[in-house]
C-alpha cells in the first residue's frame, strides 16, 4: 500500500484541497461541504518512523498519535495540506496548535488553522447545545472566508448523506469480518484507508469489497475476541491474532467502530446535525459525557457477540484510555471473559515479537479453555 | 556544600509557617467533622470555584489534587501510588490521581489526613486538564456518586464573550444541582462575600510574591508552593485573607531587617510547572548552597490573575459569578503558549530573573507539552538562559536528583558565563 504522504500527494495532484484534521471525530461533513477533502491525521505510525522535527517540540511522553501527527505536519504539511483543523479531543491535542503554528511560521511555512470547541458536557443541556451551534456558525464563517464559497444547506445535506453511506458500508464490512468472510486485518486496512483517499473513492472500495465478500461462505470461526483501543494493533499483530486461532468478532477501536457506528439523521442544518452526532456518538473515552454509556455498550457487545477474550490495545500515554481500563476489565472479567492488555508505544512498531508471544500465550489459554468447555458440554 | 541554617530560613517554623500548619490541620479536621455532622460534601478539582459553596448554609468541599500534593510532601506518595497501581491503574497516569485513588480505595490509610470524607457530589472540570473528569469518573462508578463536570474552553487568546456566557450557564447548573441534592438554598449575597474575601486574599498573595523582586529575594518559590495550600482549603474565608496579610507583613518585616532565605543569592531563577512536592526542602537547600534561589514560579504567580497576566483581577463588588467565570482560565494549563509567554516575560522583567527552570513533568502533560517551545521563546527572544529537567510532581520514583542537578548546575554555569 502507498504511504500516507504519497497518498496525499496523489490527491493533491488530482486537485483536491486537503484539510488535515486532528483526530478523533472532526466535523468531516461540514468541511466536505465546502469542497475540502478532510483527512484525519492518525494511524501514521508505520509511515512516520523518524521524529526528528516533532522531538524538538514534544517530550517523549506525548502519545504516538500526537508525535507522528506533529512530525507529519512539520515535515510535509506545507507541501501536502491546504489547511489544518483541530478540536478539543484531548489535552495533548489541544496543546498542539500553537506549537505547530509557531514552528511553521518560523520556517515561513504557515498553514491556515481552524479550531472548534465541542462541549464536554451533555448536549442535552440547552446552553451546551446553543454553544455548539454558535461555534459551528463561527466555523462556517471562517470556512466561507477561506474557501470563498458560501455555505449551502443542500450541499451540506449531500455531504451528510455521503458520510452516512460510508458509515453504513463500514458497518457492513465489519460484519463480514465477524462472520469470517473477510480477515479482520484486511477489513481494518480498508476501513483505515478512508484517511488516504477521497470520500467517493473510499465509498467505491467499500461497495466493491462488501459486494465481493458478501457472496462468500462464512469462514472458520476461531475463539471469539473483541479489541479495544484508539487504533487497531499493527498488521503483524492482527496477523498473529488470526494465526493463533482467534477471530475478532467485535471492536471498540476509536479509528474503527467508534468512528462509524452511530448514523446521525442526514440534515441540512449543521447545528442540528452535530448536536445529534456528538450527543449520540458511539461512546469513547475522549467523549467525556459518554462515560456511563461506554461501559454498558461494551458489556452489551461482549454479550451479544459471544466474546470469550478481550484485548486492550493500549496507546502508550493515552490517559483517557488508561483511566477506564481497570473498570472495563473488572466488568468483563466478572462475566468470565479473559483479558489481555497490550501497550503500544511509538518505538514498538518495529519490535513486535514480545507482543506476538503474549498473543500466542493468550490464544493458547483461550483455545485450551474452549476445548475444555466443549468436552464438558459433550459429557453432559 | 550543605546549606547553612541561615539559608534554610524559608523552612524554619516561623510564625507564618506554624500558622500555616495549624490552619491546614484545622481545615482537614473541620472538613471531617462537618462531614460527619451531616454537611453536604463535594469533591472538586482545584479550579472549580469553591467560593460558590460559601453561598450555601452547609456545604463543605475537599480537593483531591491538594490532598495528593500534601501526601507527596509528607512522603507517602509512592506507597499510595503503588496501591493504585495494584488496583490496575497505569504508572503513566498522573501521580496525583494515583495517590488519590490509592487513598480512596484503601480507606484513607497512609494519608496524613486519613483521606477525605466520602462525597455526596463530584465536581470536576476540563480547564486544568480534562483527565480530571476521567479521574472523578472512577469514583462515580465505584460509589455511584453523581458527577458533574464543568467544561471550560481553552484560551489561545483571552477568554471570549461566548465562552464566558457558556461558563456562566454551567455555574447555574452547578448551583441548581447542589440545591436539589442538598436541599439548601443558594444565597448570592453570601457567595459575593466569599468572592470579596478571595479577591482580597489574592491581593495579599500578590503582595507576598512581590518580595521576589527584592535583591536578594525576600522569598523563594518553595515558600509560595507551601503557602498556596490554604487557597485550596480555605478559599473565600476571612482566615485566608488574614493569613496572607500576616504572611506578607511578616515577609516585609524580614526584608526590612535584612533576613533573606538565600542571603548570598547570585542566581535568581524562575520555575515553570507544578511544584516537586517531594523535593521542596532538598532542592531549595541544595540550590541555596550554590547561591541560587528559585524566586518565582508560574504555578503560583498565576493565582488570582487573568490568563496571561500577573496582577490580581480584582472583584468589583457586583456579580460574584461573573468574577469567578472570568477567572476560570487563570491557572497556566488552560491557556496557550502566547499567553503563557506574556506572563512569564512580565515576571522575568519584574523579578530580574537570570534563568528559567522548565520542569518537564510527565504527570502533567497539559503544563509540560508546550515547554520546549516556551523555552525556545525565552532563550531566543528574551536572551534568558534556560534548562529543562525531568520531574514528577508527586511520584518521587520518577525523579533523579543527580540528573536534575547536573542540569541545574549547567544552567548556573551558563548564567555565570
Amino acid at each position: 500500500m502507498q504511504s500516507f504522504p504519497d497518498s496525499l500527494a496523489d490527491l493533491k495532484s488530482q486537485g483536491h484541497t486537503l484539510i488535515g484534521c486532528f483526530p478523533l471525530y472532526p466535523p468531516l461533513e461540514l468541511l466536505h461541504s465546502f469542497g475540502l477533502s478532510p483527512v484525519v491525521l492518525w494511524g501514521l505510525r508505520q509511515d512516520i518512523t523518524h521524529l526528528t522535527r516533532s522531538d524538538r517540540h514534544l517530550q517523549p511522553y506525548a502519545c504516538g498519535v500526537a508525535r507522528s501527527l506533529s512530525e507529519f505536519v512539520l515535515s510535509r504539511g506545507r507541501e501536502l495540506l491546504d489547511a489544518i483543523f483541530m478540536y478539543n479531543a484531548c489535552d495533548t491535542l489541544r496543546n498542539l496548535p500553537e506549537i505547530l503554528e509557531s514552528s511553521l511560521d518560523r520556517h515561513g511555512a504557515s498553514i491556515p488553522l481552524f479550531r472548534l470547541h465541542i462541549p464536554a458536557v451533555p448536549l442535552s443541556r440547552p446552553f451546551a447545545s446553543d454553544y455548539l451551534n454558535e461555534r459551528i456558525r463561527d466555523l462556517i464563517g471562517e470556512l466561507e472566508k477561506f474557501t470563498g464559497r458560501s455555505f449551502s444547506a443542500q450541499t451540506f445535506l449531500n455531504s451528510t448523506e455521503l458520510y452516512n453511506r460510508q458509515r453504513r458500508l463500514s458497518r457492513d464490512l465489519e460484519r463480514l469480518a465477524e462472520t469470517g468472510r473477510i480477515r479482520f486485518a484486511d477489513c481494518s486496512d480498508i476501513l483505515l484507508s478512508a484517511g488516504r483517499m477521497s470520500l467517493d473513492d473510499h465509498i467505491s472500495i467499500l461497495e466493491r469489497t462488501v459486494r465481493e465478500f458478501n457472496g462468500r461462505a462464512p469462514g472458520h470461526q476461531g475463539v471469539r475476541i473483541m479489541l479495544s483501543g484508539i487504533l487497531p494493533p499493527p498488521v503483524a499483530l492482527l496477523d498473529a491474532i488470526e494465526r493463533t486461532g482467534l477471530t475478532v468478532v467485535a471492536n471498540d477501536i476509536a479509528a474503527l467502530r467508534r468512528s462509524y457506528d452511530y448514523l446521525p439523521a442526514a440534515s441540512a442544518d449543521p447545528g442540528a446535525y452535530y448536536r445529534d452526532l456528538y450527543r449520540n456518538h458511539y461512546p469513547c473515552t475522549t467523549i467525556l459525557p459518554s462515560a456511563d454509556s461506554r461501559l454498558e455498550t461494551i458489556m452489551q457487545t461482549v454479550r451479544e457477540s459471544g466474546v470469550q477474550g478481550f484485548i486492550f490495545v493500549g496507546e502508550k500515554f493515552c490517559e483517557y484510555e488508561y483511566f477506564e481500563i481497570p473498570a472495563v476489565k473488572r466488568m468483563i472479567e466478572a462475566e468470565g471473559v479473559r483479558t489481555l492488555e497490550l501497550e503500544i508505544g511509538m518505538d514498538d512498531a518495529l519490535n513486535l515479537d514480545a507482543y506476538q508471544t503474549r498473543i500466542e500465550a493468550f490464544a493458547e489459554m483461550l483455545c485450551h479453555e474452549t476445548r475444555g468447555s466443549r468436552r464438558d458440554n459433550d459429557a453432559v | 556544600m550543605m546549606p547553612s541554617e541561615k539559608t534554610q530560613g524559608a523552612f524554619k517554623k516561623n510564625t507564618s509557617g506554624k500558622r500555616l500548619s495549624t490552619m491546614i490541620m484545622n481545615d482537614y479536621l473541620d472538613l471531617h467533622r462537618r462531614a460527619s455532622e451531616g454537611a453536604f460534601v463535594v469533591w472538586i478539582a482545584i479550579i472549580v470555584p469553591a467560593e460558590l459553596f460559601g453561598g450555601f448554609e452547609n456545604v463543605v468541599y475537599a480537593v483531591p489534587e491538594s490532598h495528593a500534593a500534601l501526601c507527596a510532601g509528607k512522603g507517602t506518595g509512592p506507597v499510595l501510588c503503588e496501591k493504585a497501581e495494584g488496583f490496575g491503574y497505569s504508572t503513566d497516569l498522573c501521580s496525583y490521581a494515583r495517590i488519590d485513588i490509592g487513598t480512596a480505595f484503601d480507606g484513607g490509610r497512609d494519608s496524613p489526613t486519613f483521606g477525605l470524607p466520602r462525597p455526596d457530589l463530584l465536581i470536576s472540570n476540563t480547564n486544568n486538564c480534562s483527565l480530571l473528569v476521567k479521574w472523578f469518573d472512577v469514583y462515580h462508578r465505584a460509589w455511584g456518586v453523581p458527577h458533574l463536570a464543568l467544561d471550560i474552553p481553552f484560551c489561545y487568546e483571552n477568554q471570549k464573550e461566548r465562552d464566558f456566557r457558556y461558563i456562566m450557564d454551567q455555574f447555574g447548573t452547578l448551583i441548581s444541582t447542589i440545591e436539589e441534592m442538598s436541599g439548601q438554598r443558594f444565597d448570592l449575597d453570601r457567595a459575593r462575600e466569599s468572592v470579596q474575601l478571595s479577591s482580597e486574599a489574592f491581593k495579599e498573595w500578590k503582595r507576598f510574591l512581590s518580595f521576589a523582586a527584592h535583591r536578594p529575594s525576600g522569598i523563594t518559590a518553595f515558600d509560595s508552593f507551601v503557602q498556596m495550600a490554604p487557597i485550596l482549603t480555605s478559599r473565600g474565608t476571612r482566615r485566608l485573607v488574614d493569613h496572607y496579610r500576616l504572611l506578607a507583613d511578616e515577609t516585609a518585616e524580614q526584608v526590612k531587617n535584612g533576613i533573606f532565605p538565600v542571603p548570598d543569592e547570585r542566581y535568581r531563577l524562575l520555575w515553570d510547572n507544578i511544584a516537586p512536592w517531594h523535593q521542596l526542602r532538598k532542592m531549595s537547600g541544595r540550590l541555596a548552597g550554590l547561591g541560587a534561589n528559585i524566586t518565582s514560579a508560574s504555578y503560583t504567580y498565576c493565582i488570582g490573575a487573568l490568563e496571561g497576566e500577573y496582577d490580581p483581577y480584582e472583584f468589583d463588588g457586583n456579580d460574584p459569578l461573573a468574577w469567578l467565570a472570568r477567572l476560570q482560565n487563570f491557572s497556566v494549563c488552560p491557556h496557550g503558549l502566547n499567553l503563557r509567554g506574556k506572563a512569564m516575560n512580565e515576571v522575568i522583567g519584574r523579578n530580574a530573573i537570570d534563568g528559567v527552570v522548565f520542569a518537564s513533568n510527565r504527570s502533567c502533560k497539559v503544563y509540560s507539552l508546550m515547554q520546549m517551545d516556551q523555552m525556545r521563546y525565552i532563550r531566543e527572544e528574551l536572551g534568558i538562559p534556560c534548562v529543562m529537567i525531568d520531574v514528577d510532581h508527586a511520584d518521587v520514583r520518577k525523579y533523579s536528583e543527580e540528573t536534575a542537578f547536573t542540569r541545574l548546575e549547567a544552567l548556573l554555569e551558563m548564567i555565570g558565563a
